[in-house]
C-alpha cells in the first residue's frame, strides 16, 4: 500500500515536474517514430502528396544490395567490439599499475572524445588520404601507398577500427580505471603474495571484480555502433566508396536526404528501431540485475 | 617512488616493455593531430611537397581564410550562442524530471522511466525527418529556438536518467525535514535538493555541453541558412566542398577544436565525472 499512500501524498506535482520533458518527448520523438512506421507503408518524397503502399517498402528492402550490405557492415562493426573491450580494459589495467605519467596517458586518449565524431571524422580524413601525411610516409619506406578510405573492403574496416576501438578508448580508460579504483587493495596484494602473474591477476581478479561495468561498456559499444555512427562515416567517407561504408543509420540518411525516397527510407529507419529496442532491453535488464 | 606505495606484478622488464607500449600508443594517437596542426600553417606548395615534417616557412594565411572567408569565426560565435541558452533549458528539464523520478512517488513512475531510458539511446537519423518536418510546421526552420527544442528534447532523456541516479542516492530524510517545515514540493526541489545536487548539475552541465557542440543532423537539417550554422555544421560542409584544400581545412579544424579545448582544460574534473555518472558501482 506504499504507492496509494505515496500517490496521496505527491500528488499532481510530478507530472507538473515532468511536464516539460514529456511535452518534449511526445513531440520530437515519439511522434517522429510513429510517424516513421506509417510512412514506411507509403511511398513519399518528404515533400508534396504521398501514396499508400502497403507493404511495398519493405518488399524492395529486402531484395536491395544496398541494404544487405548496410546490415553486414553494422555487424562487421559489432565485431569489433571485443576487440575494443580487451584493448581497453588491458591498457587500463597497464595505467592502474602506476605507469609513470599514467594521467597524461588518460587525457591525451581522451582527445578524440572532446573534439567529438564530426571534428575526429574530418581530421582522419586528412590524414589518411592517398596524398596524405601517412601514406606519403609509407610510401617513402614501402614504395607504395595504403588506399585506407578508397579500398572498400579495407575502408569499412578502418571505419570500425578507428570509431569502435580508438575513438573510444579514452572514454574507456576513465571508465574503467574508476571502476577498477573500487576494487579491494588487498584482493591485489593477496594475488601478489601468491605470485600471481599480472595476467592471472587481471583476468581471475580485475576482469570478475568490476564484471558490471564491463558489461555496461559492452552495452553502451552496441549503441555506440547502431545509433552514433552517423556523424563519424559522413565526415571520413561520406559512405563510400560506392555504399561500402553504410551502416544502418547512413543508409538511413542516404536514402531520405539523397535519393529524396522518404517511404522507403522510414522502412530502413523501422529495422534500426527494433534493434535499438533489443539494445535498450538489454541495457535495462542489466540495470536491474546491478540494482539487485 | 610508486613501489613503496604499491607494489607491482610487473618486473623491471615488464615495466619497461609496458612504459615503452603506452609512449608508442600516445605518438601514434596524437600524429593525426599534428598532421593538422603543421598542415594548417603550410602554404599550398609547402604541404603539398612537404606534407610530413614541421613547416619551413609558416604562415597564417589559411587561418584568416578560414576565420573570415570560411565563417569559422560566425560559426563559432553562433555555436557559443545557442548551446549555452540549449544547456540551460536542458538543465532546468533534467533537474525538475530527474527529482520527479528520483525521489518523488506516482503511480506512472516505473513506466515513464523505463520509456526515458528507451528513448536515451534512440539514432539521430531514427527521428531526423520527421523532426525536420516537424520544425518547419511549427514554423521554426532557420531559428535558433527549433535547434534547441530538438537538442534539448534528444539530449534530455540521458541527462534525466544521470540526475534521477543522483536523486535516489540522496538521503529521503531532506526531503521530509524540508516538508515537516511546510515547504512545497517546488520549494523543496529548488531551494533544498538542486543546490546540494550542485556539483552533479555541473557535471550534466559539461554532458550536455559537449553533447550540442558536437551535434550535427538535427542542427544541419534545421540550421539551412549559411549563416545561422553552427560551428560543427560549418566544418562539416566545408569537409564537402569540392577541391577544398588541406591546409585551409586544417586551419578550420584549429578553429573549430579552440572551445572543445577550453572546455577540457578549465573543467577537465567534471569531464572525469560525466564519464562515470549514471554508470557503475563495482
Amino acid at each position: 500500500m506504499r504507492h496509494r499512500r505515496g500517490l496521496e501524498r505527491d500528488g499532481a506535482a510530478p507530472y507538473i515536474f515532468l511536464a516539460p520533458l514529456l511535452a518534449l518527448l511526445a513531440a520530437f520523438m515519439i511522434y517522429p517514430v510513429v510517424m516513421n512506421v506509417v510512412t514506411s507503408f507509403t511511398e513519399w518524397k518528404g515533400y508534396g502528396p504521398w501514396k499508400w503502399i502497403g507493404l511495398a517498402n519493405y518488399k524492395t528492402m529486402a531484395e536491395d544490395g544496398e541494404f544487405w550490405t548496410s546490415i553486414i557492415n553494422t555487424a562487421l562493426m559489432v565485431l569489433y567490439i571485443p576487440l575494443s573491450t580487451i584493448v581497453t580494459l588491458l591498457i587500463a589495467a597497464f595505467l592502474r599499475e602506476g605507469i609513470k605519467g599514467w594521467k597524461v596517458y588518460r587525457a591525451v586518449l581522451y582527445i578524440p572524445n572532446l573534439l567529438g565524431y564530426v571534428l575526429m571524422g574530418i581530421i582522419f580524413s586528412i590524414y589518411l588520404r592517398d596524398d596524405g601525411a601517412l601514406n606519403m610516409a609509407i610510401k617513402g619506406i614501402t614504395g607504395s601507398t595504403v588506399r585506407f578510405l578508397i579500398t572498400p573492403g579495407l575502408a569499412i574496416n578502418v571505419v570500425g577500427f578507428l570509431f569502435v576501438v580508438f575513438l573510444h578508448l579514452g572514454f574507456g580508460l576513465i571508465y574503467f580505471l574508476a571502476a577498477m579504483n573500487g576494487i579491494d587493495k588487498e584482493i591485489y596484494e593477496a594475488a601478489l603474495i601468491d605470485g600471481a602473474s599480472f595476467w592471472k591477476t587481471f583476468f581471475r581478479v580485475t576482469v570478475p571484480s568490476i564484471r558490471f561495468a564491463v558489461e555496461f561498456w559492452v552495452v553502451f559499444n552496441f549503441i555506440e555502433v547502431f545509433a552514433r555512427m552517423f556523424s563519424f562515416i559522413y565526415t571520413l567517407t561520406q559512405g563510400g566508396p560506392g555504399y561500402s561504408t553504410f551502416t544502418l543509420e547512413y543508409g538511413i540518411f542516404v536514402q531520405a536526404f539523397s535519393k529524396f525516397k522518404v517511404g522507403y527510407s522510414s522502412a530502413w529507419s523501422v529495422v534500426l528501431f527494433l534493434f535499438c529496442a533489443m539494445i535498450s532491453v538489454a541495457q535495462i535488464r542489466l540495470m536491474q540485475r546491478r540494482d539487485e | 617512488m610508486n613501489r613503496s606505495k604499491k607494489a607491482s606484478p610487473f618486473g623491471p622488464v615488464a615495466r619497461l616493455v609496458v612504459q615503452a607500449f603506452m609512449v608508442i600508443l600516445l605518438v601514434v594517437s596524437l600524429l593525426p593531430l599534428y598532421n593538422v596542426v603543421t598542415a594548417s600553417l603550410k602554404s599550398l606548395g609547402e604541404y603539398s611537397t612537404n606534407p610530413i615534417l614541421l613547416p619551413q616557412a609558416p604562415i597564417l594565411d589559411n587561418y584568416q581564410y578560414a576565420a573570415f572567408s570560411g565563417h569559422l569565426l560566425q560559426f563559432t560565435v553562433n555555436s557559443l550562442v545557442l548551446v549555452p541558452i540549449g544547456v540551460v533549458l536542458y538543465i532546468v528539464v533534467c533537474v525538475m524530471s530527474g527529482y520527479a523520478f528520483g525521489k518523488m512517488r506516482f503511480a506512472l513512475r516505473r513506466p515513464l522511466f523505463l520509456l526515458v531510458l528507451f528513448m536515451s539511446i534512440f539514432p539521430q537519423l531514427l527521428l531526423a525527418m520527421q523532426v525536420s518536418k516537424l520544425v518547419s510546421l511549427m514554423h521554426l526552420t532557420n531559428t535558433g529556438l527549433g535547434v534547441v527544442l530538438s537538442w534539448v528534447a534528444y539530449f534530455a532523456p540521458f541527462g534525466t536518467y544521470i540526475m534521477t541516479t543522483y536523486f535516489t542516492d540522496m538521503p529521503y530524510e531532506l526531503v521530509e525535514a524540508a516538508r515537516i517545515d511546510g515547504a512545497s514540493q517546488y520549494r523543496i526541489l529548488w531551494s533544498v535538493m538542486a543546490p546540494m545536487a550542485m556539483p552533479m548539475v555541473a557535471t550534466l552541465a559539461i554532458i550536455g555541453f559537449q553533447s550540442m557542440w558536437n551535434e550535427l543532423p538535427f542542427s544541419m537539417l534545421i540550421l539551412q541558412r549559411e549563416s545561422l550554422r553552427t560551428v560543427t555544421v560549418g566544418i562539416a560542409v566545408l569537409r564537402g566542398q569540392y577541391g577544398l584544400r588541406v591546409p585551409i581545412l586544417s586551419a578550420a579544424l584549429m578553429i573549430a577544436m579552440v572551445v572543445p579545448l577550453l572546455i577540457f582544460l578549465l573543467f577537465q574534473r567534471y569531464i572525469t565525472l560525466g564519464v562515470t555518472a549514471g554508470a557503475v558501482k563495482g
